[in-house]
């Protein structure tokens, strides 16, 4: 509001401490990062970085295997990403534009298993994955992820499908003979691409930071995901915090240098959502 | 027409292939490949050092691949192998802790019997208690006992001194024969330098006097005692007195402020089985010769210890067990306590002058292997149940609480036993 | 916007039609079964499995005995059980309701035309959401700690004593939801922005001319408008937010599944994990997912009572 006066002050001290707030714990658990342990637990602290940040990282790689975690993650998290997008895409389109019997039924089952708390079955989940013989094997985050994340994605696209793609175009390509395929993947997706890539950001996103369920099924090293991988510096009875800040911090690089490159276009992407007007 | 079909083709495929590459992996990497007799995989929990038995079986078995994974802390690694049993895909060895260990003995189709193997002949080398924790009712061997956890406490020689108390071990082991001793000797500590005396009462105190008597939480049949015994009313007594006594730090073990507290000198004093030496060394690496080793109040008492047992469908049950052999033979066990300060199972080597003369620089030279050996020695050896870990726990909570101010210490006991009948239903 | 179709082809329209009649009516439904059959096999068959799970004494490495709802009547006479239940809806209330609140005031501030950094600033806000629970519940739990806490330095600097938070209870549930709005807060913000953004101009230039001041307009013209997401993010929230578990599994490591020492923070999500995978009684963590499943409809259905009500009465 007050769109044509001009910004307050007090408007920027605000936003400033907001500002202050989301980035200090980040900045925080990199100064312990390059330090030491000694420095979480020195009062006064200290708020400059140090000159330890290669000592710990190092240390953070020779205790688990990092390199490994993090490959494990961006599989993960790049699998389901993908699918998100592609799945979310065509269902939303289906729901958007094609018509079928039961279509609204549907949809609306969709939207409903958002409300359905997956979560809290854990326990059968794990007898499923384990009767499939997935124990410790990254599928067995994959496809309950593929499948239990993207029914917000769907809602999404088929808002987005809906008020982008007019019937006239879709009605003109019917005539020229296109199948339903063709329409969805020259016409249809493409000029959806940015939603679709948001979805498929915030399931990346998601995904990577996951942490119960790969916490339950994977149990070898070499499987873990990033965010175990940060749990795994822990030792039983020890515990190093400037090894977990470094590892904590290692594990969140990835997605800030995303985020420089793609935050952008998040931002945007998550305003452009369903709820405008 | 043709991208039509093509288009979902290639994105199955795709996925297929990313799947398959998962999969992959993962078989590759934790499940052995079928009919390798010499390769088999090993779950161990951290802080532990299991890493330094397996690299020597591996110097001296050249050709025998081990494939250890820490797993976690030994709750978590409990945690692990049952999700794991159920789930079917196991190591083909795993240690286990002591307290853990009976809900395992309970269930122990889950486990190779060990004496087709070879158990029976070797049985005899290991104390015999320690031996029957881990023997089935239908007299199955689930485990081979690793190590056991004498217990002493570790204090700071330079804090004392500040505080004008004595610093020589056996006068400060003197200075608490009981644990009322104990307890004024941490007030007289704190009177001195305003400082706490000890880390916390749950485990410094209740856990450690808790372990002393022939009878803890079960009698000798297996009946659930624990409301009853008078050994856990007076444990937990003493902790309370010792939480109202202000001479404890509040910092619960195994937490990042207990890790610090250590490090930074928080408090003097923290009881010490023989496993923990390893956790200060690593907590508070700069305080090296600054530590001291005494007898614990009571004297004797055993915390922890751990087995090392083979899940029935474990892929190569052969390997394992000659690991279990070669690594757990009393002498091996000697060579191992040397070399990590485990304290070894078979009595055979308690007089062993490896061990009576080993001394440890990081705690003022003191003889840990006499000073452990003889806290078991005076043993009186109690039954384990499988809800022991349980039980235990919420008489330490029940304290805990006392301890942060938050519990009223009167109520304190009704309470524990309350939320341990709700939580075992007995 | 010029899209052409390299596959045009003369081919007769009813031969099309036929076409269509075959593959071409099954292709909707293949296009959506992926995602029912993904849920189905992860999401729907778990949790009616959980129904079943729950009627069981159940071993996972031993036996399973039928026992009807004996799971549930204990569960009913179980302290820890309301103890957790409170425990959820106090740090569901404490994570939500000042995160909503914050994320409206802040998407009010950003929603300046004329805003320098704007992008910096939306950007900014977005940090927390791509950071991950365990990396958070690190840095957290050393802020808020009793001794060596950044958080207790600063209060001490003011002469406040040293607070234990983790210890107790409102302490430890303020910790986790703070955790919880410095995670979510800019994502919902970026909602309300996009809501906001979204009203004519004109609207305001009316209700200025007719002399509303600024939260005269706020209320009448912004609020009306932002309903449809502040429904939405209330019941994605209060989904999320009654399952919370890796906040306070992280936060306490010396007891991780209790939450402390008399269970001060433990959700129900934690006390399912507990009885399932640490004391390995999945019939009676079945029978708390039931419960908690109960929970999360009863609360979701009073919200859209009370949304909706709220909707008839200002229509």
């Amino acid at each position: 509001m007050n769109k044509s006066n001009r910004v307050r002050w007090w408007t920027y001290l605000l936003l400033g401490l907001a500002v202050f707030a989301c980035l200090f714990p980040l900045y925080w658990m990199f100064v312990v990062a390059t330090t030491d342990t000694a420095t979480a637990t020195k009062l006064p602290p200290e708020i400059v970085p140090g000159g330890n940040f290669f000592h710990l990282a190092g240390l953070v790689f020779t205790t688990v295997p990092f390199v490994r975690s993090i490959l494990n993650s961006l599989i993960v998290a790049g699998t389901i990403g993908i699918g998100h997008a592609v799945l979310c895409s065509l269902a939303g389109f289906a729901f958007a534009k094609l018509r079928f019997r039961g279509r609204n039924v549907l949809f609306l089952s969709v939207v409903l298993t958002m409300t359905v708390p997956t979560q809290l079955a854990v326990i059968p989940q794990y007898m499923i994955i384990s009767s499939l013989g997935w124990v410790d094997t990254l599928q067995a985050i994959i496809l309950p992820g593929l499948g239990l994340g993207s029914a917000f994605g769907i809602f999404w696209m088929r808002q987005h499908l809906g008020a982008t793609i007019s019937d006239e175009l879709l009605q003109a390509a019917r005539i020229d003979g296109a199948t339903t395929w063709q329409i969805f993947w020259r016409i249809a997706f493409p000029l959806v691409r940015p939603a679709a890539f948001v979805i498929g950001l915030l399931g990346f996103v998601t995904a990577w930071n996951d942490f119960l369920w790969p916490f339950i099924v994977l149990k070898s090293p070499e499987m873990y995901t990033a965010q175990i991988a940060i749990k795994a510096l822990q030792n039983s009875f020890h515990i190093d915090l400037g090894l977990a800040m470094s590892g904590s911090f290692l594990a969140t690089l990835p997605l800030l240098v995303l985020f420089v490159f793609v935050g952008r276009r998040m931002v945007a992407g998550i305003m452009d959502g369903a709820f405008k007007g | 027409m043709k991208l039509r079909i093509a288009t979902p083709v290639v994105l199955a495929t795709a996925v297929a292939l990313t799947l398959s590459a998962c999969g992959g992996g993962g078989g590759s990497g934790p499940s052995q490949p079928a009919g390798n007799s010499k390769s088999f995989e090993f779950w161990s929990f951290t802080g532990i050092d299991q890493k330094v038995s397996v690299e020597d079986y591996q110097k001296k078995n050249p050709g025998v691949q081990i494939k250890l994974t820490e797993v976690g802390s030994s709750v978590e690694t409990a945690q692990a192998l049952t999700t794991a049993l159920a789930g079917g895909k196991v190591p083909d060895l795993v240690l286990i802790q002591g307290d853990d260990l009976p809900k395992f003995v309970q269930q122990s189709q889950n486990f190779h019997d060990l004496r087709p193997l070879g158990a029976d002949k070797i049985k005899g080398d290991y104390l015999d208690w320690v031996m029957s924790q881990s023997t089935a009712k239908g007299g199955e061997i689930i485990g081979i006992p690793t190590d056991v956890g004498g217990m002493a406490v570790a204090y700071r020689t330079d804090l004392f001194k500040e505080a004008g108390l004595p610093t020589d071990r056996e006068e400060v082991g003197k200075l608490w024969p009981t644990w009322d001793a104990f307890i004024e000797t941490g007030k007289k500590y704190t009177a001195a330098t305003g400082k706490a005396f000890v880390d916390n009462a749950a485990t410094s105190v209740f856990y450690q006097a808790v372990n002393q008597g022939p009878q803890k939480y079960y009698d000798p049949s297996g009946n659930v005692v624990y409301s009853t015994s008078p050994q856990v009313k007076t444990a937990f007594d003493l902790a309370i007195k010792a939480a109202q006594a202000g001479i404890t730090a509040k910092q619960s073990s195994f937490s990042e402020g207990w890790s610090a507290g250590m490090a930074k000198g928080q408090f003097a004093v923290i009881a010490a089985p023989s496993w923990m030496l390893g956790g200060i060394r690593r907590n508070a690496p700069d305080t090296e010769g600054k530590w001291d080793v005494a007898t614990i109040p009571g004297g004797a008492g055993n915390w922890g210890g751990s087995y090392l047992a083979i899940p029935k469908g474990a892929a190569n049950p052969k390997a394992a067990w000659d690991y279990i052999t070669k690594t757990q033979s009393p002498q091996a066990q000697l060579e191992h306590f040397a070399k990590s300060g485990s304290l070894p199972t078979t009595p055979s080597v308690y007089k062993d002058p490896k061990l009576t003369g080993l001394k440890d620089p990081f705690f003022s030279d003191a003889p840990t292997g006499t000073i452990y050996t003889n806290s078991l020695l005076g043993l009186k050896p109690f039954f384990i149940g499988p809800d022991s870990s349980t039980i235990g726990q919420e008489f330490q909570n029940a304290i805990t609480n006392v301890e942060q101010g938050k519990g009223d210490a009167a109520k304190a006991w009704d309470a524990a036993v309350a939320n341990i009948k709700t939580a075992i239903g007995k | 916007m010029t899209v052409t179709l390299e596959t045009r082809r003369t081919v007769p329209e009813v031969e099309t039609r036929v076409r269509r009649s075959i593959s071409e009516r099954l292709a909707p439904y293949a296009y959506i079964a992926p995602f029912f059959l993904l849920f189905a096999v992860f999401g729907l068959v778990p949790l009616l499995f959980t129904f079943y799970v729950a009627l069981f004494d159940w071993n996972p490495i031993g036996e399973h005995v039928f026992i009807g709802f004996d799971n549930f009547t204990r569960l009913l006479g179980d302290a820890r059980f309301w103890n957790a239940a409170w425990n959820t809806i106090s740090i569901w209330l404490l994570s939500t309701v000042p995160q909503l609140l914050l994320a409206l005031c802040v998407a009010h501030l950003l929603n300046h035309a004329r805003l320098r950094l704007a992008v910096f600033l939306r950007m900014s806000m977005l940090v927390p959401y791509i950071t991950s629970v365990a990396a958070t519940a690190i840095v957290f739990a050393q802020m808020f700690d009793r001794d060596y806490g950044l958080l207790n330095w600063l209060l001490g600097l003011f002469g406040v004593e040293p607070i234990n938070f983790l210890q107790s209870v409102w302490g430890s549930h303020l910790m986790i939801a703070v955790m919880v709005t410095w995670r979510w807060f800019g994502y919902t913000t970026l909602l309300y922005l996009a809501s906001l953004q979204a009203i004519p101009r004109s609207l305001y230039e009316a209700a200025a001319v007719d002399g509303a001041g600024s939260w005269k307009q706020f209320r009448h013209i912004a609020l009306p408008s932002l309903r449809p997401v502040i429904v939405f993010t209330v019941v994605t929230s209060t989904i999320g937010g009654l399952q919370i578990f890796t906040e306070p599994l992280l936060v306490s490591r010396a007891a991780p599944l209790t939450c402390g020492p008399v269970r001060q923070c433990q959700t129900l999500t934690l006390f399912l994990y507990e009885q399932g995978f640490g004391q390995f009684q999945f019939g009676y963590g079945a029978a708390i997912g039931v419960a908690l499943f109960v929970l999360i409809v009863a609360i979701a259905t009073l919200n859209y009572v009370l949304s909706t009500r709220i909707r008839k009465e200002r229509g």
